[in-house]
Order: structure tokens, then C-alpha cells, then sequence
């Protein structure tokens, strides 16, 4: 059992790796898909120690919640790519920064104008 | 020894995944992870988690690669056959604590009193409900989002 504890520990390892080095949105979904997966085969392959299968009835329940994360993430991405033409982290972050400057400086130049 | 393969198999395609940089390749890789993944499950007699791994991974490989295709951007400067070398031998050197532990095959279920439907129909039926709602609430809501931005475009 120790053998597929360290393989699910290898696993999150690798996502953790990815989601903390990679700052592509669609890396960052491969990267929680490798953490779900080396999380949720605890539930099957430590599942005999209990001597029950519940441990199954648990991973596919934990499949569909993946799924929903999933399908979140693309959302975002979908949706950063279409607004910002990017789906890199770096540069939303970047491009989100500088629009609240711009945001901040056409909000003093107006109340400027409106004391003028 | 099938098991020390897959083992191996399951760490380099995560590996690799994660590490190469473009996006169709690491899709492909994260899939060679869900299939091996899949047999892992039905060698240890877990059939059912099994065919529901592979269902779910196909739908969710489509999704990615399409959206890896269309949306991501090329990489810049390829990675180099000696790069990738050192990529693939250090996921080779990251599998080893998982192999030398002699894996056995764990037989999920076996002699057990409650068998696999009714562990899922009968103790978490509730469950399976709740999660069809919640499956059903993202996509609802996936859906108004794409469709409200647009409607602002």
C-alpha cells in the first residue's frame, strides 16, 4: 500500500510544481486534473484496507466534481482569451493592473475637471 | 512487474504533461496519464471506476485539446532533444521510490459485504442527486457567462 501512497504523492508533487512554475491557464488545468487524479486514487487503491467499496462509490462522485472544476477553469480561459487575447497569468495580472490605473487616473482628471 | 511499468508510465506522461510547453503535446501526455491511470484502476479490480475514468477523461481530453488548439499561445522557443532528456530522466529518477516498494495488485472490493452498486445506490444516493444538481448548476451557469459576454461583445 506505502507503494501507491508515494505515487499519489508523486502526483501532487508534479501538479504543485505545475500550478506553482506555470503560468498558462490551460497548464494550470493540467496541473489540478494531475492533483485531482493523485488525490482521488487514494480512494480505490486504499479502498481494500477497509474492505468496503465505498471507496469507489467516492472516486466517482470526486470525478464530477473535477468535471465541474474543469469546466470553471475553461470558462475562465474562454473568456480571458476573448477579452485580453492572452491566457497567460503574468500578463492578465499585468493587464488588470494597468486597467485600474487607468481606471484611478480618469477618476482624478474628472474630479479635477469638475473642481475646475 | 505490468505495475512497475504503468507506475513509471503514469509519473513520466504526469511529468511531461506539466513540463513541455506545448499545449497540444502536454494534452496528449496528461491523456497517456488518464489511460494508464485506468488500467491501474482495473488491474486492482475496479472496473467500474475504471470505464468512468476513461469516459470522463475522453470528454475532458476533447474539451482540453480543442481549447489548447484554438486558445493558447504557440510556445516561443522549443525545448531541445537534450532538455527533454533531462525532463524525461529526472521523471524516470521520480518514479523510482514508487517501484522499489514491490507494488501488489489490491483487490478493491473483494470479500467485502456491501458490493459496488449498492454501496453507491444505497448509502449515497444522496450524494449521486446532489452532484447530478451540481453538474447541472455549473453548466447552467458556465453557459449564462459565455453567453452574457457575449451578448457585451
Amino acid at each position: 500500500m506505502m507503494d501507491y501512497l508515494i505515487l499519489s504523492i508523486i502526483l501532487l508533487a508534479i501538479g504543485f510544481y505545475g500550478l506553482l512554475t506555470k503560468h498558462d491557464l490551460l497548464k494550470i488545468i493540467i496541473s489540478i486534473e494531475l492533483i485531482a487524479t493523485g488525490a482521488s486514487m487514494n480512494f480505490v487503491l486504499l479502498a481494500p484496507l477497509l474492505n468496503k467499496p465505498l471507496g469507489e462509490a467516492f472516486l466517482i462522485l470526486a470525478f464530477s466534481t473535477d468535471t465541474c472544476v474543469t469546466g470553471i477553469v475553461l470558462a475562465l480561459l474562454v473568456m480571458a482569451s476573448k477579452k485580453y487575447g492572452t491566457s497567460d497569468m503574468r500578463k492578465l495580472a499585468k493587464l488588470k493592473h494597468s486597467q485600474s490605473i487607468e481606471k484611478e487616473e480618469g477618476r482624478s482628471s474628472q474630479i479635477s475637471g469638475d473642481d475646475a | 512487474m505490468i505495475l512497475e511499468f504503468l507506475t513509471v508510465g503514469v509519473i513520466l506522461s504526469a511529468f511531461l504533461a506539466v513540463y513541455l510547453d506545448d499545449a497540444v503535446y502536454s494534452v496528449a501526455a496528461l491523456s497517456g496519464t488518464l489511460i494508464l491511470m485506468a488500467v491501474l484502476y482495473s488491474l486492482n479490480d475496479a472496473i467500474f471506476v475504471a470505464v468512468f475514468q476513461l469516459a470522463i477523461g475522453v470528454g475532458t481530453l476533447a474539451v482540453l485539446f480543442l481549447s489548447g488548439e484554438m486558445l493558447s499561445e504557440k510556445p516561443e522557443k522549443k525545448i531541445s532533444l537534450k532538455g527533454l532528456a533531462v525532463a524525461v530522466g529526472a521523471a524516470l529518477l521520480l518514479s523510482v521510490p514508487s517501484i522499489f516498494p514491490s507494488i501488489e495488485i489490491a483487490k478493491a472490493g473483494l470479500s467485502s459485504d456491501v458490493s459496488f452498486p449498492k454501496a453507491l445506490w444505497n448509502l449515497r444516493a444522496i450524494d449521486v442527486v446532489l452532484q447530478g444538481l451540481v453538474i447541472m448548476t455549473v453548466a447552467v451557469g458556465i453557459a449564462i457567462v459565455l453567453h452574457e459576454k457575449k451578448g457585451e461583445e
